[in-house]
């Protein structure tokens, strides 16, 4: 059901789309229809890597040249047909995309778009070395359909809007599975990702392939259409710039940012050339570029999502203020905070033994060991700067130690990657909150579910437990975007948890709360520890922290100055002296 | 033939001819010589847009002479309108605009473009199969390897300027020193048409001129420094260099290292291929002293004959010299006018037939040869030119029938 009615729309626009070619007889009007779905699925390639995951390329020319070239030389020397050659070059292009991605992916933000930016340039040069300045498809009069080369110019365009009906298809399967919510995922927060469990280098792996394959085949395809292929037209710098600028344009990270940006794009290019340019020329390359800016500057996120917010402001505006936070707050409340029995010292779960981790000279982390037994709630402190988030990033596999063990059922997992522990079973919070701002509070839980679940159904029923745990299930269709604080930290509470970890480690869950907002934050979690989860806090503040935890761990400096029952912990003059100094130490004693 | 093609050509035709009986009809009711329309695409606006409108102007002034002078006769008078059309800076915009040109300007009866060679392959792929004559000045010897019917290279080919320039050169070298060389360098960057150059030069053309290839530097433009470069020249000491930049900064750097090191001025000859080294905007940059003596192979060049041209192209439009975009895209309007003539109608189709089959004698405005096409399309007998920088100016020193000036040799 869901599948047929995401169907429908680019089924609809595809077929308005054909019959309005069908209803042009000029050819050069064709041609830009031609061109218009060519550039929106070369728009699609680079937003199924970049609009997706973040991570920005400079450099999809590199893929797009080498379709367009391996589909002009298979035909000129081994005189194969391009409708073969085009699957081809979407191989090639995919083993490209495996060849530039796995080195890389090392690299993150700038420097990633920059290195990008190298591949096709680089490749430019070797084509003109290789003697290809100028290659001309060779024109097949006996077998034009065989050879793709027809002689009405329609189905150039029909041929473009099958390839584009099957990318938007195709976007839209991958955009609503696991494989969406992870590129998602990490484009909100890679290192979150990863400790939700989501192996990150794997799915970008798996994403700059099927670009890559997408993109050779654009570039067949194209090569194709223009007859002739140089480098400068496949590899060259303007033609990485068009898929950026139809995606940016239109909308990024979603299917239909591409298709938009091209449709308005594409032949707004080609008209000022053919007017404005008649007249003064080269006045089309200015007006291009200010109503680009302009656009840009109105809708930064592209036109899609402007669109979008405008619509739904105007469409339901009442609903959403009046009616949820009231069924929010109603829920929330619900769970009354009750007492707990103190765990026992029961089955230990997590033990580190001798942990230390140094940055240069700075030992973040010194000589830290500690047990966290089975349904515990250990509460860590200490003073700014005292280690707590290092080892919390030890722990989850976000640094690797310099020394020492981190047993998780006794099993040294130290140095493991992050959602490799994530599968062991610990899950964790930021101290900054990460939220998917776009996406539903269920959306953005469902991410942390596929660590566990094995099909997308299953994983959004682990999600909506886990919603409901944390008490958020009446507004769990909300965008995470409209999200106060407190709602927002429970979220990241149902993320991690629904993953269902059998560890959670909890980084300043209480930052940035009002007192009432923080106790209602508290009984959230007091309800999990009767569940049965085990947790590590971090914590600052102490009043809130006394009430929750089981015992207290203490750090100074990277090292443990003591341990034991919060009662004890808060008279310690050593605790005392960390966190106010000695002057304040005297006190504490009396 | 296929049932394909067959089908192609009867819409074109049955087009070509609606248009014709168009213009015909139109012209019988006004009783007056209808304007033939001739197209002209080519870059006037991007990184070309300085040689596009060079191009243009000579195409303007060549369509007012030929107005001037009573239009077409065979048309009863009909003035020639010019249609210049925009190519842009990229091989998809030129095919854009070839695609707007056939499909928008259904009445022109030829046209010339489109600078680049790439620009010009991609725009004869629409205009083949809308069976426009396209004259070409681009050399590339692919343009006309494709079987099309409906494409003129009016230069000679890269392939075949290449085979005529050695030759010619030894030859200016000896009348000019009394020695033959023998001993060459090559230094070219890595853009297509330079690399094409030198290739010939290197697979056999030497050879076949007993000349040495003593030094051989391939570079990607931009240079960042030419000392390494011109060390290895002054340690070869070649009798001849061939310099093949596209950049201009890149002729100026090497230049000006070659003058460092005295060597500059003709001590070693310089020669290039092609116009990028004889461009106006060169002066901008290099001063004239360093050009002095550089010596460029170009398929076309402001000659003896042209006197009046040259003058009129600097009064009208202040351009200082005629390079081989003006002259070239002249000579296509004369061209286009003389098949016109011989079509007696102004039909595309008509007009590529009477290319096809012209024999308009000793070309005029194009170096050497005639005004005839072989079966492939290209100018029979189409030469070069040589050109020298002498005072500042580019003139044409090769060969002799159209020399506007000697050419000097340095005496070693």
């Amino acid at each position: 059901m869901l599948r047929m009615r995401s169907l429908l729309p680019p089924l609809l626009f595809t077929l308005a789309y054909a019959v309005v070619s069908l209803g042009v007889t000029n050819s050069y009007y064709q041609l830009i229809l031609t061109l218009v779905p060519v550039w929106s699925v070369f728009g699609l390639s680079w937003n199924l890597l970049s609009g997706y995951t973040g991570l920005i390329s400079f450099g999809h020319a590199a893929f797009f040249g080498i379709g367009a070239y391996a589909t002009a030389l298979g035909q000129i020397y081994f005189d194969i047909s391009p409708w073969l050659l085009i699957p081809v070059a979407a191989m090639l292009g995919g083993i490209a995309g495996l060849l530039i991605g796995f080195p890389t992916f090392r690299l993150q933000g700038h420097y990633f778009a920059l290195a990008m930016l190298a591949y096709p340039l680089a490749i430019l040069y070797v084509f003109e070395w290789l003697g290809f300045q100028e290659v001309t498809l060779p024109i097949k009069r006996d077998a034009p359909i065989a050879y793709m080369q027809f002689a009405d110019p329609h189905f150039y365009t029909l041929l473009g809007l099958a390839l584009m009906l099957a990318t938007i298809v195709l976007t839209q399967v991958i955009e609503r599975s696991r494989f969406g919510m992870a590129l998602l995922a990490i484009k909100q927060n890679e290192a979150a990702a990863e400790a939700a469990g989501i192996n990150t280098l794997a799915w970008k792996l798996r994403a700059i392939i099927l670009s890559g394959a997408i993109a050779a085949a654009i570039g067949g395809f194209y090569a194709q259409v223009l007859l002739v292929v140089t480098p400068q037209s496949v590899f060259g710098m303007l033609v990485s710039a068009q898929a950026l600028t139809v995606a940016m344009f239109g909308g990024v990270g979603t299917v239909w940012g591409p298709v938009i940006g091209s449709v308005i794009l594409i032949p707004l290019a080609e008209i000022l050339h053919a007017e404005a340019g008649a007249r003064i020329p080269g006045i089309q390359g200015v007006i291009f570029g200010i109503a680009i800016v302009c656009v840009i500057l109105l809708a930064p996120e592209g036109l899609f999502w402007k669109l979008r917010d405008l619509l739904r402001k105007r469409r339901a505006p009442k609903p959403t203020i009046d009616v949820t936070p009231e069924a929010a707050a109603a829920n929330i409340t619900a769970l009354k905070p009750v007492a707990r029995q103190r765990a026992a010292k029961g089955e230990v779960m997590l033990e580190v033994k001798n942990l230390s981790r140094s940055f240069g000279g700075l030992k973040a982390v010194q000589d830290v060991s500690f047990k966290l037994h089975k349904n515990e709630i250990l509460g860590i402190i200490g003073p700014n700067g005292a280690g707590k988030t290092t080892l919390f990033n030890l722990l989850n596999g976000f640094l690797k130690p310099s020394q020492g063990e981190v047993l998780i059922d006794g099993r040294n997992m130290s140095g493991q990657r992050p959602h490799v522990i994530c599968e062991a079973g610990i899950g964790r919070t930021f101290q900054v909150m990460r939220p998917f701002l776009r996406m539903s509070i269920l959306d953005n839980v469902v991410v942390g579910a596929y660590v566990r679940a094995r099909t997308d159904d299953e994983a959004r029923k682990m999600a909506a437990d886990a919603v409901a745990r944390v008490g958020l299930s009446a507004v769990a269709d909300r965008l995470a975007g409209e999200l106060s604080t407190k709602e927002l930290r429970l979220m990241e509470l149902a993320r991690a948890i629904a993953g269902q970890p059998r560890i959670l480690l909890l980084d300043e869950t209480l930052a940035g709360l009002g007192h009432g907002e923080a106790d209602e934050v508290v009984a959230v979690i007091q309800q999990l520890a009767r569940d049965g989860m085990t947790i590590a806090i971090i914590e600052h503040t102490m009043q809130a922290m006394v009430r929750l935890v089981d015992r207290f761990l203490v750090l100074d400096h990277g090292a443990v100055i003591t341990e034991g029952l919060p009662e004890v912990v808060t008279r310690d003059s050593r605790v005392v002296e960390a966190y106010l100094g000695k002057k304040w130490a005297g006190h504490a004693a009396n | 033939m296929t049932a394909k093609s067959k089908i192609t050509i009867s819409r074109r035709t049955l087009l070509a001819g609606a248009s014709g009986t168009l213009i015909a009809s139109r012209a019988a009711w006004a009783q007056q010589p209808a304007e033939v329309k001739v197209g002209l695409l080519v870059p006037i606006s991007g990184l070309y847009a300085r040689p596009g409108t060079v191009m243009r102007e000579g195409a303007e002034m060549a369509i007012d002479h030929i107005n001037a002078q009573g239009g077409v006769k065979a048309l009863g008078g009909a003035k020639l309108k010019l249609v210049v059309l925009d190519s842009g800076d990229t091989t998809e915009k030129a095919k854009n605009a070839a695609q707007r040109m056939v499909a928008q300007e259904t009445d022109l009866v030829a046209a010339s473009g489109a600078y680049l060679s790439s620009f010009t392959l991609a725009v004869t792929e629409v205009t083949e199969r809308a069976n426009l004559p396209m004259l070409t000045l681009s050399y590339s010897d692919l343009i006309t390897e494709r079987g099309f019917k409906y494409v003129f290279q009016t230069a000679a080919t890269a392939g075949a300027q290449a085979r005529q320039a050695l030759p010619q050169l030894i030859k200016l070298a000896e009348t000019a020193s009394g020695k033959r060389p023998k001993t060459v360098a090559i230094l070219t960057d890595n853009t297509g048409a330079s690399i094409a150059s030198a290739k010939a030069m290197r697979e056999g053309l030497l050879a076949e001129n007993q000349l040495q290839l003593i030094v051989d530097e391939t570079f990607t433009p931009p240079l960042a420094d030419a000392t390494s470069l011109v060390q290895k020249i002054r340690s070869a000491k070649p009798d001849l260099l061939f310099f093949l930049p596209t950049v201009i900064s890149d002729a100026k750097l090497l230049l000006e290292k070659m003058n460092e090191f005295g060597l500059g001025q003709g001590k070693i000859p310089t020669i290039s291929f092609g116009i990028a080294i004889a461009e106006p905007d060169m002066l901008q940059t290099v001063s004239p002293e360093l050009l002095q003596g550089v010596l460029t192979c170009v398929a076309s060049w402001g000659a003896k004959g042209h006197e009046a041209l040259i003058a009129e192209l600097k009064t009208r439009y202040k351009e200082p010299w005629m390079t081989q975009n003006a002259i070239s895209t002249y000579g296509d309007m004369w061209v286009i006018k003389d098949a016109l003539e011989k079509a007696g109608k102004a039909d595309r189709v008509a007009v590529g037939e009477a290319l096809r089959t012209m024999d308009g004698g000793p070309s005029k405005y194009y170096p050497l040869g005639e005004i005839k096409f072989d079966e492939k399309g290209r100018r029979v007998g189409a030469g070069m030119t040589i050109v020298q920088w002498q005072a500042g100016v580019p003139v044409t020193v090769f060969p002799p029938e159209l020399a506007l000036a000697k050419p000097f040799w340095p005496k070693t």
